[in-house]
């Protein structure tokens, strides 16, 4: 099994860089939770503060995903519009861009260069070469889709969520001379990007997905496709309204937000059921890897992303929980369930087809391994942020001690959380190491008459 | 279901919610300059916004709630803590830290730069927020001190704090300078006898602090204002 089209191959760097990424975005993240649990000494606090480990941590799982996306969407493009890339060369040009960008970025930081604005730390000169990259890539995709003139809802939903993300974007860049203003757009992109554009981006990927690993019919996966779009959209962007809560808006916020937001798991449980119809409708022979994959994504998200985030949702729960653990807890399920592991089933997807394996096949115990370490640790990590969280909410919000004593209780369970981040790293390492050297499994390996290879491994 | 009916879904849901979220946009920026005081947002403020960015304060504080949660919420912290320890922790973390289990770093901010994020966060704590966050409600700080008032008028520590005019610097029940800490707040995090200690002689405990010695007082009226502070205390039991 190999790709049909030569330029399907830029995805790969791509994939290679984000998993990179991605291995060093977990290990600044047990650094983060240490410093919760250890008191870190004046000086390393002075030249290293938690600030800027975390402008680190969040930069490189945005830089990570969105790597991931756009590889993805070169390795899809083609086959979708049957057709080659428009330009190869510039994809990869534009990878080399962002790459430097985001590694100007980081550094950046440890010297104290930033814009300041959580997750938007980026500074401005940089966020210009940022646009650049974004749009050489979506001109890039755009020309190839309009000169293939095969349009449809996949290709439709991936360019249309691109766009929205791209656009989204600028709302970021501005000084804004009033916080709460400031606040008020900020949400235009995070809220916007995880809860519309990249559901959209999501959505396409998984519909994609699904049609090459199952034999449900493409009509079908279209009609839902519009659905779930209608209601992620329909759920999502008045949904940005519980974010709006208690920034100095106005009150009316509180019934909006309440309302669009507490629909929001609707979209993301119909895209569960609609993995469920579809392996249902006949799975095609596949490594069994790939369909915990595919689950695993679908389950978490809703989870994360759908249940966690409802449970703070609602006006009267989030006076209290805003601002606090809780919003971490739902934050890293959601992230990982949703997206990370919607990267890792892509890649999991593309790369032995990239590599050209026997029949798409491989030697899959590792990679278990991984995905299991990763999906334990997390939901770990997750049950202790959100004890932590709880526990703040009633000391700090309920009770109104203050900030420092509600925090020291909390210290124990952020070592809870560091411990199965341990176990997060781990799975990380394995599933980094186990995707770039992927192999066919030994029996595949000598009948495909391969003996290099099947030396390799023995060796 | 017809691809018709999956169409309308899509378009329908998708302008629906776009419309009620740019309704609200409008509604938002009408209502802004009222909520958020904008008549007040000067110069100083812009400056200090500009301060908070350069340093990366809200990656390690949050404030209105958003950022980092490894610090404490700002949205209030200068009806809090007062512009002196807001001075202080600017100036000093390390001195004002020294015996946390969580620091501050020293930033060497200029000293303009600390009058402008004073300036940034007395007109952030102003923001009419619906009352967020609850720890810092005055709706609670009133009850809890409203209750207390009613029976301490007559107490001599009462007496003897209206007679050092402890409000002219400090707030209670909402009431009072905003120079020093709400006298509400300190109960949550020190006893009686650190208060006296602290009256004695401030600079002794916290070096750096502005507040003058109440060393003229006996060591028995010291004791009496610490506990008649610490019992100010956010009631805990009716949150």
């Amino acid at each position: 099994m190999t790709v049909k089209y030569q330029s399907q191959r830029v995805a790969y760097p791509y994939f290679v860089i984000a998993l990179l990424l991605f291995a060093l975005q977990v290990a600044m993240g047990l650094w983060l939770s240490l410093q919760y649990v250890f008191t870190i000494p004046q000086e390393i606090v002075n030249l290293f503060p938690f600030a800027t480990s975390r402008a680190m941590h969040t930069n490189l799982l945005v830089l990570w995903l969105l790597l991931g996306f756009m590889g993805a969407t070169f390795y899809l493009v083609p086959e979708e519009a049957e057709s080659e890339l428009a330009w190869p060369k510039l994809a990869v040009f534009q990878l080399v861009l962002l790459v430097g960008t985001g590694v100007a970025a980081l550094v950046g930081f440890l010297f104290g260069w930033t814009q300041g604005r959580p997750l938007l730390e980026i500074p401005t000169t940089l966020d210009f070469l940022v646009v650049a990259g974004a749009l050489l890539f979506l001109a890039n995709v755009g020309v190839t889709l309009l000169r293939a003139k095969r349009w449809n809802a996949v290709q439709g939903t991936l360019l249309g969520g691109l766009v929205f993300l791209a656009l989204m974007y600028l709302f970021g860049m501005p000084f804004y001379r009033n916080l709460a203003m400031d606040w008020y757009y900020w949400w235009w992109v995070i809220h916007l990007w995880v809860e519309g554009a990249w559901e959209l981006v999501t959505a396409a990927m998984a519909a994609y997905m699904l049609i090459q690993l199952t034999g449900v019919d493409r009509r079908v996966v279209d009609r839902w496709l519009y659905v779930q779009l209608g209601l992620f959209l329909f759920t999502g962007i008045a949904g940005t309204g519980h974010h709006y809560y208690w920034l100095g808006a106005p009150q009316a916020w509180l019934w909006v937000g309440g309302v669009f937001s507490a629909l929001e798991p609707l979209p993301i449980a119909l895209m569960l059921w609609d993995t469920w119809r579809s392996t249902a409708a006949g799975r095609k022979e596949q490594p069994k890897l790939i369909w915990v994959y595919v689950f695993g994504m679908a389950i978490l998200h809703f989870v994360g992303a759908g249940l966690f985030g409802f449970a703070h949702t609602l006006p009267q729960i989030n006076y209290y929980t805003h601002g606090s653990q809780v919003t971490v807890s739902h934050g890293h399920l959601a992230f990982f369930g949703a997206y990370a592991l919607l990267n890792l089933s892509f890649f999991y997807f593309a790369i032995p087809r990239l590599k050209g394996l026997p029949g798409g096949r491989y030697n899959e115990r590792l990679g278990h391994w991984g995905f299991w370490l990763m999906t334990c640790g997390i939901i770990g990590m997750t049950l202790a942020f959100a004890v932590a969280g709880v526990l703040q909410t009633y000391l700090e919000r309920v009770r109104g001690e203050p900030y420092m004593v509600a925090q020291e209780p909390m210290r124990f369970w952020m070592l809870i959380v560091f411990a199965h981040g341990l176990l997060v790293l781990a799975g990380v390492v394995v599933t980094v190491w186990h995707l770039l050297t992927l192999a066919p499994p030994r029996a595949v390996a000598a009948v495909a008459g391969t003996p290099a290879r099947a030396e390799a491994r023995t060796a | 279901m017809s691809d018709r009916l999956a169409k309308a879904i899509f378009w329908v849901g998708t302008l629906s919610s776009l419309a009620v979220f740019l309704f609200m946009t409008q509604r938002t920026h009408a209502s802004f300059d009222a909520l958020t005081h904008a008549d007040k947002l000067d110069e100083r403020v812009v400056a200090g916004k500009r301060a908070f960015e350069r340093h990366n304060c809200n990656d390690c504080h949050t404030i209105l709630g958003f950022g980092a949660y490894y610090a404490p919420d700002l949205t209030r912290a200068y009806a809090r803590l007062g512009e002196d320890a807001v001075r202080r922790r600017l100036e000093a973390p390390e001195v004002v830290f020294k015996d946390s289990y969580r620091k501050m770093p020293q930033q060497h901010l200029t000293k303009q730069e600390i009058e402008d994020l004073v300036a940034f966060l007395g007109w952030v704590s102003n923001i009419d927020n619906h009352d967020w966050p609850p720890q810092d409600s005055p709706s609670r700080w009133k009850r809890s001190t409203e209750r207390l008032l009613g029976s301490a008028a007559m107490s001599p520590a009462a007496a003897l704090v209206s007679q050092e005019n402890c409000l002219a610097c400090h707030s209670l029940g909402g009431q009072g300078g905003s120079v020093g800490p709400r006298l509400e707040w300190i109960g949550g995090r020190r006893d009686a006898d650190w208060v006296a200690r602290y009256l004695a002689n401030p600079g002794a405990v916290s070096p750096g602090s502005r507040m003058p010695a109440f060393d003229h007082l006996s060591e028995g009226q010291r004791q009496m204002i610490g506990e008649f502070v610490v019992s100010l205390a956010a009631d805990r039991r009716t949150p």
